[in-house]
């Protein structure tokens, strides 16, 4: 009986130091500066001196903030660009690869190492790849005889962030599709197929229910993304053309640290969660659907 | 007979398309890798060379360094930032997982619940109020700065606790019995358990810290101390004309994730739940 006691006290002992070490650092790094976001939020500081508290008055002042509103809708314009072409791309690269026999391999790698690519170094392989005298308007003015304008072009800029965005996570995203898509036994369709459905209600009524939490998956990676997004307009625009590729984190880099406003930054990042936040739940209510195979 | 031909004319074509957009998909990097070896006048005229060079290379490693900006001490600088920062969470989570995991006290599901509610929040809040902290720490430009904030991860100990549940009690117990103290049991019974959770954590971990930009580019300012991805984006700023460099510099930066990637390939697949050969 003591000797069990006593390893139930070591075991104690020992779980509370590996997780004390974890609360320590998690005080220090997490917890330390999630109070100091809630400060800094309610309160006006250009980090000297000690913040003065203003209570709720850098929530208003954002509301009547316009480039607060112009990155709002650069932020919906970048989704609506984004999210289903991503998300078409993704579902045809899953289905496409189920179907594949041979090279399935080389399929796959081909389309995930852009995954890898640094944020960084595809940004400058983009803008050169998409500059005025870049080979996709060499192409381009073989063909038509015109060039685009892909980064200097206020409402194409945006799109074509989007693009590179889209060339970079199509294949990470599609093979969590394709995960989902295996998952599915292969006994619904051959049911199916017994009872005269054709591959339209075969995907509508099987594929497309079943693979459900894969896609819900995918749309919550894309939402969080978007609202992440720095290094390709910080590299290629700088947000511009007329501010039309400003995005959420732009404008919290150069609020706290250009313009010397952390307080206004906090209040900007606490807004930008709850967006993002709100937007996921939103989305999982909408197309969230139990799957049970039974 | 005459389906079955239609069906593999359809797979023919099937192939071919995944085929050119596989080459589509890939053809930015082997532009990239191209033109870096192209001379200077021929990056935007010509697709193949008349003759490759390895200047902008040179240019790049020992060019730079005399204008101030130190690309291989960057690298290495990145490389030892990188390392630093995997196993020191690859390391932490084993253990912090085993306990949260594998071991019975009070408080430890408040633990795990707190974690999973840390997960919640997207790590671009905490940037301003962690600048605060460093700054009040005197670390901005140190190594500090960059690896201190990541050392430990949330999400790493979620990982490692979630795939330490599905090895059985039973060989545990079988190492204590042996005389196997917790060291040991991690290191050398849970590690190589959980082999495709280590290296799905340690892949993540080693991609996010190298790719990762903005914050180094908040608390270093000093040109022998960035990291890659910094030093080559400040490059890009001041000499966006140096086309070629520019160049080799990108492949510099991407090719080490592109290796670690090929080389863990088969756990990345897995962390997907993915079984291809």
């Amino acid at each position: 009986m003591i000797t069990r006691r006593r390893l139930k006290l070591r075991e104690t002992l020992l779980g509370w130091q590996f997780s004390g070490i974890y609360l320590l650092y998690a005080a220090i790094f997490w917890g330390y500066p999630f109070v100091w976001m809630l400060i800094l939020a309610f309160s006006k500081w250009n980090y000297f001196g000690s913040p003065r508290f203003i209570g709720f008055r850098n929530f208003t002042h954002m509301m009547q903030d316009s480039i607060f509103w112009r990155v709002f809708l650069n932020t919906m314009n970048f989704m609506a660009y984004f999210i289903p072409m991503v998300i078409t791309a993704a579902f045809l690269f899953a289905l496409a690869l189920m179907k594949v026999r041979i090279f399935r391999t080389f399929f796959t790698l081909s389309f995930l190492v852009a995954y890898v690519s640094s944020g960084v170094g595809y940004s400058i392989l983009f803008s050169n790849l998409f500059s005025e005298t870049g080979p996709v308007n060499n192409l381009i003015y073989k063909f038509t005889g015109k060039t685009i304008p892909w980064f200097s072009d206020p409402q194409l800029a945006l799109f074509s962030i989007a693009l590179m965005v889209t060339w970079k996570f199509v294949g990470y995203y599609g093979l969590i599709l394709f995960a989902g898509l295996q998952a599915i036994p292969k006994s619904l369709y051959e049911a199916a197929e017994l009872d005269g459905a054709n591959n339209w209600v075969k995907f509508w009524k099987i594929t497309l229910p079943l693979v459900n939490p894969a896609l819900t998956t995918v749309l919550v990676f894309a939402i969080n993304l978007t609202f992440g997004i720095f290094t390709e307009p910080y590299m290629i625009t700088g947000g511009g053309p007329m501010r039309r590729t400003l995005t959420f984190m732009m404008y919290m880099y150069t609020t706290a640290f250009q313009r010397m406003k952390p307080s206004y930054a906090s209040t900007l990042a606490i807004a930008t969660g709850l967006m993002s936040y709100g937007l996921v739940v939103l989305v999982r209510k909408l197309i969230e659907r139990e799957v049970s195979l039974t | 007979m005459r389906r079955k031909k239609k069906i593999s004319i359809s797979l023919i074509i099937l192939h071919i398309v995944m085929g050119v957009l596989s080459i589509i998909w890939i053809y930015p990097y082997v532009w990239l890798l191209l033109s870096s070896f192209k001379p200077s006048e021929e990056i935007f005229t010509r697709t193949i060379p008349t003759r490759l060079t390895i200047d902008h290379y040179k240019f790049i490693l020992i060019m730079a360094g005399k204008m101030e900006r130190p690309f291989v001490r960057a690298l290495f600088n990145s490389i030892f930032i990188s390392f630093t920062v995997t196993f020191s969470v690859v390391i932490s989570s084993a253990f912090i997982g085993y306990a949260l995991s594998r071991l019975e006290f009070k408080g430890r599901n408040a633990i795990v619940n707190f974690i999973i509610f840390q997960m919640l929040f997207p790590g671009f809040m905490f940037i301003v109020p962690l600048f605060v902290l460093i700054r009040a720490l005197g670390l901005i430009n140190t190594y500090s700065a960059v690896i201190l904030p990541s050392l430990i991860s949330a999400w790493g100990v979620f990982m490692f606790t979630q795939s330490y549940k599905s090895i059985p009690r039973d060989y545990i117990e079988a190492a204590k019995l042996d005389g196997a103290n917790t060291f040991w049991i991690i290191m050398r019974l849970m590690m190589p358990l959980t082999r495709s959770t280590a290296s799905i954590v340690g892949l993540f971990t080693f991609i996010g810290i190298w790719d990762n930009f903005m914050w180094p580019l908040i608390v270093i300012r000093d040109y022998n101390k960035m990291p890659l991805a910094v030093l080559l984006a400040s490059f890009n700023h001041e000499y966006s004309s140096y086309v070629g460099p520019l160049l080799a510099a990108s492949v510099i930066q991407t090719i080490p994730m592109v290796i670690i990637f090929l080389i863990l390939r088969k756990y990345f697949l897995q962390g997907i739940s993915l079984s291809l050969k």
